[in-house]
């Protein structure tokens, strides 16, 4: 018997992805195709609300987690947060792309689909608990998204970013599947759970080898996904080639699903070794931060300097992991670590949207991304020029925009463990978020203090107004920047599904 | 060693696994496209064979069916259509450095993955235990489920994507509102006049 309750938000949003197919096809004009989207993205945001608050509601009753499919795929705190994550983030993305595909002529019906399906993934892999759909659901995620980095076809740069893009992203996808069959192969077993118990005293066997092979490949699969360098060179390039709403979507749902890929798959299947992938990904997490700290500094393109800074903020994500280095890392410690990563990824999702967001409307008036062509923006765009520096300062950590409060529980988590090597983490974290200060203010400051070069036509692009979808887009993340950074307690409900989900270490 | 070989399974192994090797060899090598996609057939045909001896006879025709019977076959269909020049092609070659540099990263994963297997597995005796067909019937609708329907909407997103990027855009969209959308028309003509 399926529990049809609780896989309602995904049957909602297959359906939609279906009815944006057919709305395609229907005699009407296309941008109801985006309007049927963000109903049924809308309509999803039921079942979530009422599996999560079940135990208040009459017709529901089912307390706790809900396990199906043989523990496969889980019901729980966790994952609803997070299929609220999504759905919040996708309802955003959608938003942003509308004008952009009116204003220069996209397929659009075929782009929501994409793009909902892709959701549709991620949602998945909220869920899953398993390695077979996790990893499909993760080519769900991915599989799209290579179309959608290619959708501006007349472009050399666009095919560029999807081609590249496309062979990374396969290359990714093979490397984890022959570390999950490595995994499997060794334990035996499926579920995380399987694995966990399958995996105790492993290392001191003669399995010791090919296990480590086995959690080194899946986790580096995954590191192609979050892009963490030095597995990041695909991205400043598809970042920049793909039509800059795609960008918003990658950088953000994309890196998100395969955080929490990593997430689960870390915690729960190789909950025992701890200490192996705490290593790796301590190493990944500090190379991240430098590197993409360090050449987001030389750029002049706003949409590379937000992809350099994206695989910096990737590696301040990775930097509870890191944290699970030392041995005597365990019980609340790790907990502590887990929230961290799921309060960064919310806050990020909003800076990161809506500092996408500001880059698409002012691109649209400007048509140029340089940073150069930006300077003076506030004398004749106040609003966006407010709304760049409010997103850039978050992500730069300032408070009290939303940005400070993920740093902060991500420092906390760090030092809370006490190990030598976390603190050293936690300096290296420290240092790059001074320099990502730097180059984030400087694109601030120039669009405050400098002159407006010359040639850029001032006149025409203050008659020129923001597509409603967009504004719509850019109010709901500036409240979710600011009202996060006042009240942090709003999202301290995460907390207590990071626990639920935690207890188990 | 001796041994080994008195054992008829062993023969078989080798009998498979030189042509196995061979075809992956010289599937990478040749310079001809149409060749490489051949000796693939060769590779892939000898693992279908090698499930067969470890009696994993359902997993062994997915591999015939779906390998050999559809992906090469759209391999050689998207040269055809593609227009790829079918002869040799020099420019497939890489410079030696380049091809320094993957032979050897190629043989250190298959030093290091020999090494873990062999210490790892090298001692235990596999016992046949073959998978009914119909209890991997049952285990797909009922345990994985989910994965198989989300494979159905990864298999649609590629096709309409798929359509979606390699169609000719109209040349003259019409107005924003009936248009199919496009890239502008300048670049459907450039698109146009090599296709």
């Amino acid at each position: 018997m399926i529990d049809y309750h609780a896989l309602a938000p995904e049957l909602i949003l297959a359906g939609t992805v279906m009815a944006v197919l057919i709305v395609d096809m229907l005699p009407v004009r296309k941008h109801w195709t985006a309007v049927v989207g963000l109903l049924g993205l809308f309509a999803t945001v039921v079942p979530i609300l009422t599996l999560g608050f079940c135990e208040s509601l009459d017709f529901c009753d089912y307390s706790g987690s809900r396990e199906m499919f043989g523990g496969s795929y889980v019901i729980d705190a966790f994952s609803l947060a997070l299929k609220g994550l999504f759905i919040g983030s996708a309802f955003v993305a959608v938003l942003l792309s509308v004008g952009y595909l009116e204003s220069n002529r996209f397929w659009q019906g075929e782009f929501y689909f994409l793009m909902l399906a892709s959701v549709l993934g991620a949602l998945v892999m909220a869920s899953s608990r398993d390695l077979v759909t996790m990893f499909v659901g993760l080519e769900l995620v991915t599989g799209p998204t290579f179309l959608m980095a290619g959708w501006r076809k007349g472009e050399a740069r666009s095919n560029e970013a999807a081609l590249k893009f496309f062979i990374i992203g396969v290359l990714s996808a093979a490397v984890l599947l022959f570390g999950m069959s490595l995994v499997y192969g060794v334990t035996g077993e499926l579920t995380f759970t399987g694995i966990r118990a399958g995996s105790v005293g492993v290392l001191d066997g003669d399995l010791s080898g090919l296990f480590i092979i086995g959690v080194l490949f899946t986790i580096l699969g995954f590191a192609f996904k979050v892009s963490a360098v030095p597995f990041h060179f695909w991205t400043p390039d598809t970042y920049e080639g793909a039509p800059t709403p795609v960008t918003a979507y990658l950088s953000v749902i994309s890196k998100t699903a395969g955080f929490v890929g990593l997430l689960a798959i870390c915690y729960l299947a190789f909950g025992e070794v701890t200490t192996l992938w705490g290593t790796g990904l301590w190493v990944l997490a500090a190379l991240s931060m430098t590197v993409g700290n360090l050449i987001a500094l030389r750029q002049t393109n706003v949409v590379r300097l937000l992809g350099y800074s994206s695989i910096a903020q990737g590696g301040f994500i990775l930097v509870p992991f890191g944290a699970a280095i030392a041995a005597d890392v365990t019980g609340s410690d790790l907990e502590e670590a887990f929230f961290a990563t799921v309060t960064y990824l919310v806050i990020y999702a909003f800076m990161n949207l809506g500092a996408f967001g500001v880059v698409i409307a002012v691109g649209n008036r400007l048509r140029s991304a340089e940073i150069k062509d930006w300077a003076g923006l506030f004398s004749y765009a106040p609003g966006l020029a407010t709304m760049l520096g409010l997103f850039f300062f978050s992500l730069a950590g300032i408070p009290p925009l939303a940005g400070w409060f993920a740093k902060f529980v991500m420092f906390r988590s760090v030092l809370a463990s006490g190990s030598g090597w976390a603190g050293a983490l936690a300096v290296v974290a420290a240092v790059n978020s001074v320099i990502a200060f730097y180059y984030y203010s400087k694109v601030v400051v120039s669009a405050f203090m400098e002159k407006v070069p010359d040639g850029v036509p001032v006149a025409e692009i203050r008659e020129q107004r923001t597509a409603p979808s967009l504004q719509f887009a850019l109010v709901l993340t500036t409240i979710g920047v600011v009202v996060i950074g006042f009240y942090p307690t709003l999202i301290s409900g995460l907390a207590e599904a990071a626990k639920t989900f935690a207890s188990g270490f | 060693m001796n041994d080994w070989l008195t054992q008829a399974e062993n023969w078989a192994f080798i009998l498979i696994a030189l042509p196995m090797v061979l075809g992956a060899w010289r599937s990478v090598t040749s310079r001809n496209v149409v060749h490489s996609v051949l000796f693939l057939v060769i590779t892939l045909a000898a693992s279908a064979a090698l499930f067969l001896l470890l009696g994993a006879e359902f997993v062994a025709w997915s591999v015939v069916l779906v390998y050999i019977g559809a992906v090469i076959v759209l391999f050689l269909f998207g040269i055809m259509i593609t227009r790829a020049p079918l002869g040799m092609e020099t420019e497939l070659s890489h410079s030696n450095q380049t091809k320094l540099g993957a032979a050897l990263v190629s043989g250190a994963l298959f030093a290091l993955i020999t090494v873990a297997v062999i210490t790892g597995f090298g001692e235990t005796e596999i016992v046949s235990n073959p998978t009914r067909t119909s209890e991997i019937g049952q285990s797909m609708f009922e345990r994985f489920v989910i994965p198989f329907e989300v494979v159905s909407v990864v298999l649609l997103a590629a096709l309409i994507g798929g359509i979606v990027l390699a169609r000719r855009d109209p040349a003259e969209p019409g107005d924003s509102s009936s248009s199919l959308g496009g890239a502008q028309s300048a670049h459907v003509t450039a698109e146009g006049g090599e296709a």
